[in-house]
């Protein structure tokens, strides 16, 4: 509990510092808007295939991001020092750290989706599988782009390294394309993305259908996904911190 | 290793710790104790190893071998609890930026598991303390380099730590500020604490510390007192005269055994003198029988840096085998 009470203190000095600043908020709901938008205006109806998938790439884009700035900013700054130094587990650190920026991500997502919803009449099926494909996908994608902040030192070298898999993933993770309509071929490699499965809970929380055989399906390889992510993030934080 | 050993007086007992990076040892079988509410100065050339030993001594790094103990832990088995009772302040002033003064102390004790009470009533003493309470709301970025050292300094003592790291406090600080960090160092030793201090700075080192080690090449190469590593390094003590009229260092070096290097600096005479009182004597004597009178006379000790030089000197000779 004393150490859960440390990585809030994190995670609210980062909202306050980092996440909480205007034109991130506006940065974060502008793009994905925009790209929604550009879409609707070409075909009114069309749009709701693209929404979930583009929720999806917003939490990608948005989580991976700010997390791996963040930190490398921190390290360049020596205040991410100031973490190690005090009384704080390596699973504090990380989990303060995440937390912010999936917060980042899941707000801002909620944001979109309401507006959506009043704007454009967006459905929304099932919130609560809507709401967990959030959570689960921010989380993922919060603590890839931490592992990718303690690899590198500059914040340029950590975005061209997270963009090295973030671009391929938009095309094999059914955000523009559905994951029902890849090719046979490519569907193998789409069930290894993190981004396919949180953009098919997004997808069943709205329309309540799925391409998978069950929601569960996606639930259950998002957490698995999650458990690799923890265990990977807490190793390459060990291993920075005793470098 | 012995336990409980904030009750026999140590803070800090390190025994045969070395560090390697690839080749280079950075740290050879280096060994020392701090003894409580003391300052401690660990000096050395860059280079010597003093960054990787306190990084070993703050948990921040793995040491290869040997045994660190800070109040009778080790921080590579227990990290939070130590952790918990050192204060470590970086050379870089690295608070964060965007937060104002009072709010960056308040972090730092929120992550020290303070109270909310005992957060706003620290910050406010050591605000006051530190004479920044008019820039309590001031944004840790906009501070001039005093200002933010001191914060710095602050902040690491939000938890009331035992021992507090200093590493080169006062780089790059004007004559005033560094002189009030010196005070302030002073007074937190008064209150209880141990501060562990690596610096450049020989002066300082020689204004505030009980004890130094130096660390030349990954080795400790003197420790002790500073007024005996003075007197057993720094040489003899020096001399300046100046006579009534003009004399040269050989008519002195002649006829007065007990002085040696003689030298003319700014119209003055500068020699060592290998026995004090033997020196001024037969200088008296010389000046009554050429009927000269000494119109100054100025006796310099010995500095820490002049000591500081002779281990440097010493180190290059004998050392440059083992590292690579």
């Amino acid at each position: 509990m004393i150490q859960l009470a440390r990585a809030l203190a994190i995670s609210r000095k980062d909202v306050e510092s980092y996440y909480g600043k205007p034109p991130l908020v506006t940065w974060g709901l502008l793009f994905p808007a925009v790209l929604i938008l550009a879409v609707y205006i070409k075909d009114r109806a069309g749009y709701l295939d693209v929404a979930p998938g583009i929720i999806a790439m917003t939490l990608l884009f948005g989580n991976t991001s700010m997390a791996a700035i963040v930190i490398t900013f921190e390290k360049r700054s020596g205040t991410f020092e100031r973490l190690l130094l005090s009384p704080l587990g390596m699973g504090t650190i990380i989990l303060g750290k995440a937390l912010s920026a999936a917060a980042y991500g899941i707000a801002t997502s909620i944001v979109l989706a309401v507006g959506l919803k009043a704007c454009m009449g967006l459905p929304m099926a099932r919130p609560d599988v809507f709401i967990a494909g959030l959570l689960i996908g921010s989380c993922v994608f919060s603590l890839l782009g931490l592992i990718a902040s303690v690899m590198v030192k500059e914040v340029f070298e950590a975005m061209t390294l997270m963009n090295f898999f973030r671009f391929p993933l938009l095309f094999l993770s059914g955000v523009f394309v559905p994951f029902a309509q890849m090719p046979g071929w490519l569907k193998p490699v789409a069930w290894l993305s993190p981004l396919t499965h949180a953009g098919e809970m997004i997808r069943f929380g709205i329309f309540g259908e799925t391409a998978f055989a069950s929601p569960w399906v996606p639930v259950a390889a998002s957490l698995i996904m999650f458990a690799a992510v923890c265990v990977l993030s807490g190793l390459s934080f060990q291993r920075y911190a005793r470098r | 290793m012995r336990q409980n050993e904030s009750e026999t007086q140590v803070a800090v007992r390190v025994a045969g710790l070395s560090k390697a990076y690839g080749d280079l040892r950075a740290l050879d079988g280096v060994s020392f104790e701090v003894p409580m509410r003391r300052v401690f100065a660990y000096l050395g050339p860059n280079g010597a190893g003093k960054t990787t030993t306190i990084n070993i001594l703050c948990g921040l790094l793995e040491r290869d071998g040997g045994e660190v103990s800070i109040l009778g832990r080790d921080v590579a088995a227990d990290p939070v609890l130590v952790k918990s009772r050192i204060g470590v302040v970086t050379e870089n002033s690295n608070l964060y930026p965007e937060l104002h003064c009072r709010r960056n102390l308040e972090y730092t004790g929120e992550l020290y598991g303070l109270s909310a009470d005992r957060r706003r009533s620290r910050a406010e003493s050591l605000l006051n303390d530190f004479g920044l309470m008019d820039k309590a709301g001031a944004p840790f970025g906009t501070l001039s380099r005093g200002m933010k050292r001191r914060l710095t300094i602050a902040a690491a003592l939000m938890h009331e730590p035992e021992i507090l790291f200093l590493d080169e406090p006062t780089t790059g600080l004007d004559v005033p500020s560094a002189r009030s960090l010196r005070d302030l160092i002073r007074r937190i030793v008064g209150g209880g604490a141990t501060v562990f201090l690596t610096t450049h700075n020989l002066f300082e080192a020689e204004e505030l510390a009980d004890e130094i080690v130096v660390l030349i090449g990954g080795r400790i190469v003197e420790r002790g007192k500073v007024s005996d590593i003075k007197r057993r390094i720094g040489g003899a003590r020096c001399l300046t005269v100046s006579f009534s009229q003009s004399v040269s260092g050989g008519d002195v070096l002649g006829v007065c055994p007990a002085i040696r290097n003689a030298e003319l600096q700014d119209g003055a005479l500068k020699f060592e003198a290998s026995d004090l009182h033997d020196a001024i004597a037969q200088l008296v004597a010389f000046c009554n029988k050429e009927n000269i009178r000494m119109n100054d006379i100025g006796i310099r000790e010995p500095s820490l840096e002049d000591a500081f030089v002779s281990l440097l000197a010493g180190a290059g000779k004998s050392d440059g085998k083992d590292r690579p």
